[in-house]
């Protein structure tokens, strides 16, 4: 995809959102967000006995004056989530324009969120490629190519970071087991959030009479006739999909977003907000 | 390239077929999607059919166009390189009965001749061809035109010789038109090409294997029934080509049963014996002890039935009926009757209605109708015989005055004998004439006729042109290649054949029955579906086969230095055949695969929850 097809102008208007973080303790590098263990934030956590070599500094004098043992004041640590973006980039991302720009769309205004928050953060495409660091928003197009065959979740492992926060993206219209999948998502993380991006007519087909479907991913041809009933079947399958992943995040206390392709960027901020994905700034 | 079977080519119409179908079965418009696995629930198919769209050009198209060319090429026998050369043998087999003859070690010379014709095979180069003839009266190819050595070996090891005496000549022209300029003929005998009278053979190799061997064979054999006695013979000639007197055993037997047992002392050269039989017996068999060639030591002799001819005797008293009389009395299977077979009548009677079946010889005055203006004269010849008409055989009419000639109309009478522009006998002609007719334009009171020589051949020839137009067979035993001729008394009403040992075949269906006495001869039976009619002798009897004495082995000539053929050696000897037998499999499974792979994607890539 080429960078410019993502509109940042419009990605910027609507990107005054950052990422609603969990309340539980993060693990990072030194940074604005309380850490699980102690640091050198303002915010007092306990004391403990002076031994030496500790900071003189930290020693309460004046529990030293009450009590004559010295005592040393112990703060919280304030650190930088590690946030991984998982992105997909397979060709079924891109079945139509629509859904490739809106899915250029989403990427962007998950990275502006991402880079509004101090946190290190990396975009996570496949198992096979190195995570690619972002810094601002605009890194996100170095990556932006949706030609794979597979989807960098249908594979194994992907190379998450413990106690991570993980934003995936994707269609997720591939064969799965969505607990067996959210749950392999969210293993170790600190927090997840799901979002999936589907065409208006993948969620709701029209009848169109014969047609000889071919899978963009290469996964076979199937010559039908799309009408009521077929429809009718595919969409059951369809809200069994979506239902299943749905279901699947809240069981693991994941946010879950549906995004249509073709929704203005602003009302998919408002979206996921909705969903608990972003916050206001 | 070059084309083995072109007709082959035929099966590039399969091409336009894979197009057709390309181009009519049924396309949907494409639509991409992203998640297929959630469509596979349901396959629909429209109810109307395809419709003409672009060809695709597809992988599959390709490959299976590639298939169907390479296998039509392969059909078409196509080749880039042309027919290898191939030494080419042509060997003619001599098939007459000598060659079976066996020597003292009891080898025989075909197996001399087999022996060699497969040195000369061995020596010929991998690939050459070998032709082998037999000859005969019509040489026939035992392998081949152009065959195998595997396949002459196998023709080789089957053949045996037992024709009767022929020429080569027919059998040397066949081996030089299929050898023609490209190949070497080989004549395989039991003697020197002059001894088998192809003295000018030239341009080939004459292979004699014979072995001079001393032979005693029966060379004629006939057996006689006496219709007025009990008793019958059979009559042997027996040739012995020793030098010396020769002792064998000689037996009669019907069926199981010994009839006679004899020694016989045979004497060199051509010896004759009668041996009297009893009646009653169907047919006997009549064997000398085995020697050399067993195909000449035995005879099948069927029983002869002669057939009596009934006369009618009309002529007016006075000489010429009583010479009748007296040249009838001596001939045998003759007997007067008043309704017969053969009538003697005046010849004024000959345009009287009369039964067809009934032989009429009319002497005297012709019917008025058939008579000239003039005077009856006396001739004393020079007659005009036509000397190849039966009933003239041995007659000359020296000395004898035809009395009594009476002027005949033109037309009225086909002449037998005539003298000048005189007819003296002749066959009554046009289409209100029946049966058979012959008028004698005689004066029987005054001519010298009977008291010639001449008058009881005359008679005789009569009654057996008679006695051979009556119903059966017209001898009953036969040498084989003779034409046999049969006459039935009606038509026949179901299958004719003829059986003769292992020989079979079926005959015309009519009265009259002519066929070649079968090789290697026996008892033969005339058969109408499954009932006998007749039963013949049919037996070897062959002179010159009998005598081994003239036998040789040596070779004259030389093969002929010749270029050899061009052979195909099968499709299979060109590259060609393998790089389109390559091309067409490979283009096949990768045209399965193609499809096996589009298929198991879709069976087996369903979602876990579904």
């Amino acid at each position: 995809m080429a960078a410019s097809s993502i509109d940042w102008a419009a990605v910027r208007a609507a990107a005054s959102v950052r990422l609603a973080m969990p309340r539980t303790p993060l693990r990072g590098r030194a940074g604005e967000r309380l850490g699980s263990g102690t640091g050198a934030s303002l915010e007092f956590e306990d004391y403990r006995p002076y031994t030496p070599g500790d900071d003189l500094r930290h020693v309460d004098w004046a529990a030293y004056a009450r009590s004559e043992m010295l005592s040393v004041r112990l703060y919280r640590e304030e650190v930088a989530p590690r946030l991984d973006l998982v992105i997909d980039l397979s060709r079924s991302m891109a079945v139509t324009d629509e859904k490739l720009r809106a899915h250029g769309e989403l990427s962007g205004l998950l990275a502006c969120a991402c880079t509004s928050t101090v946190a290190d953060t990396r975009v996570i495409t496949t198992s096979a490629a190195q995570p690619h660091p972002l810094q601002i928003p605009e890194d996100i197009e170095r990556v932006f190519t949706c030609d794979a065959k597979l989807s960098g979740l249908e594979e194994g492992h992907l190379p998450f970071r413990r106690r991570s926060v993980r934003i995936v993206v994707s269609d997720f219209l591939f064969p799965h087991d969505a607990d067996a999948l959210i749950s392999r998502l969210a293993r170790e993380s600190a927090w997840l959030a799901i979002i999936q991006l589907t065409l208006a007519e993948e969620a709701e087909p029209s009848p169109e009479g014969g047609r000889r479907l071919v899978d963009v991913e290469g996964h076979g041809e199937l010559d039908v006739v799309i009408d009521d009933a077929l429809i009718r079947d595919y969409r059951e399958r369809f809200s069994r999909l979506r239902l299943g992943l749905s279901r699947a995040a809240r069981r693991v206390g994941a946010p879950f977003a549906y995004v249509t392709a073709g929704t203005p960027v602003r009302d998919v901020a408002r979206a996921l907000a909705a969903a608990g994905v972003v916050e206001a700034a | 390239m070059i084309f083995a079977t072109p007709l082959g080519l035929l099966a590039l119409l399969a091409i336009p077929g894979i197009v057709a179908i390309h181009l009519f079965r049924r396309r949907f418009p494409v639509r991409p999607v992203a998640g297929l696995f959630l469509w596979n629930i349901l396959r629909k198919s429209p109810e109307g059919g395809g419709k003409i769209t672009r060809l695709p050009i597809t992988t599959s198209l390709l490959l299976e166009c590639l298939a169907a060319l390479a296998l039509a090429l392969i059909l078409a026998g196509a080749r880039i390189s042309p027919a290898g050369i191939s030494q080419h043998l042509v060997v003619l087999l001599d098939d007459s009965a000598s060659m079976a003859a066996s020597n003292a070690n009891g080898e025989s010379t075909r197996d001399r001749a087999v022996r060699r014709v497969l040195t000369e095979i061995e020596r010929l180069p991998s690939g050459a061809r070998v032709t082998l003839i037999q000859s005969g009266e019509r040489p026939s190819i035992l392998a081949g035109p152009a065959a195998l050595a595997l396949e002459a070996r196998t023709a080789l090891a089957a053949w045996r010789p037992e024709a009767q005496h022929h020429s080569m000549a027919l059998g040397i022209r066949l081996a030089r038109e299929l050898a023609g300029q490209t190949g070497k003929v080989m004549v395989v005998s039991d003697s020197a090409s002059a001894a088998r009278g192809e003295s000018q053979f030239e341009n080939g190799l004459w292979v004699s294997v014979g072995q001079a061997v001393a032979n005693v064979g029966i060379t004629a054999a006939q057996r006689t029934a006496a219709i007025d006695d009990t008793r019958g013979a059979v009559s042997l000639t027996v040739s012995s080509n020793s030098t010396e007197r020769a002792r064998r055993r000689l037996t009669i037997s019907a069926g199981e049963k010994e009839v006679l047992a004899r020694d016989l002392d045979v004497p060199p050269g051509t010896s004759s014996l009668t041996v009297p039989l009893p009646t009653g017996l169907q047919s006997v068999r009549v064997g000398l002890a085995t020697d050399a060639l067993q195909r000449d030591d035995a005879v099948m002799l069927a029983e002869p039935h002669p057939q009596m001819v009934a006369v009618e005797n009309h002529l007016p008293d006075g000489r010429g009926r009583t010479a009748l009389i007296k040249a009838l009395s001596v001939l045998s299977g003759v007997r007067a009757a008043e309704s017969g077979h053969l009538a003697f009548i005046d010849a004024a009677e000959l345009d009287r209605p009369h039964p067809t079946d009934v032989w009429r010889a009319g002497f005297g005055r012709p019917p008025a109708a058939w008579v000239a203006p003039g005077d009856p004269k006396d001739l004393i010849g020079p007659f005009v015989l036509e000397k190849r008409h039966p009933l003239l055989l041995g007659m000359t009419l020296d000395g004898v005055v035809w009395s009594g000639a009476v002027p005949l109309v033109a037309d009225a009478v086909r002449p037998v004998v005539s003298s000048g522009d005189q007819m003296l006998i002749g066959l009554p002609a046009g289409p209100t004439r029946t049966g058979t007719a012959m008028l004698f334009n005689l004066d029987l009171a005054r001519t010298n006729l009977i008291r010639s020589p001449d008058w009881p051949i005359l008679i005789s020839n009569l009654v057996e042109m008679r006695r051979q137009s009556l119903p059966g067979p017209e001898r009953w035993n036969y040498r084989s290649g003779e034409w046999v001729r049969v006459r039935l008394d009606r038509d026949p009403k179901g299958k004719l054949h003829y059986r003769c040992g292992a020989v079979e075949r079926a005959l015309p269906s009519g009265r009259q029955l002519e066929f070649i006495a079968p090789s290697p001869g026996g008892l033969l039976q005339i058969l109408e579906d499954d009932q006998v009619l007749f039963e013949i002798g049919v037996n070897f009897l062959d002179e010159i086969e009998t005598d081994l004495a003239n036998q040789s082995m040596a070779d004259a000539g030389a093969l002929a230095d010749v270029s050899g053929m061009r052979a195909e050696n099968g499709a299979s000897s060109d590259p060609l055949f393998w790089v389109l037998l390559a091309v067409g499999g490979l283009a096949m499974m990768l045209n399965w695969c193609l499809f096996t792979t589009g298929r198991n994607v879709r069976l087996f890539r369903r979602p876990s929850w579904s």
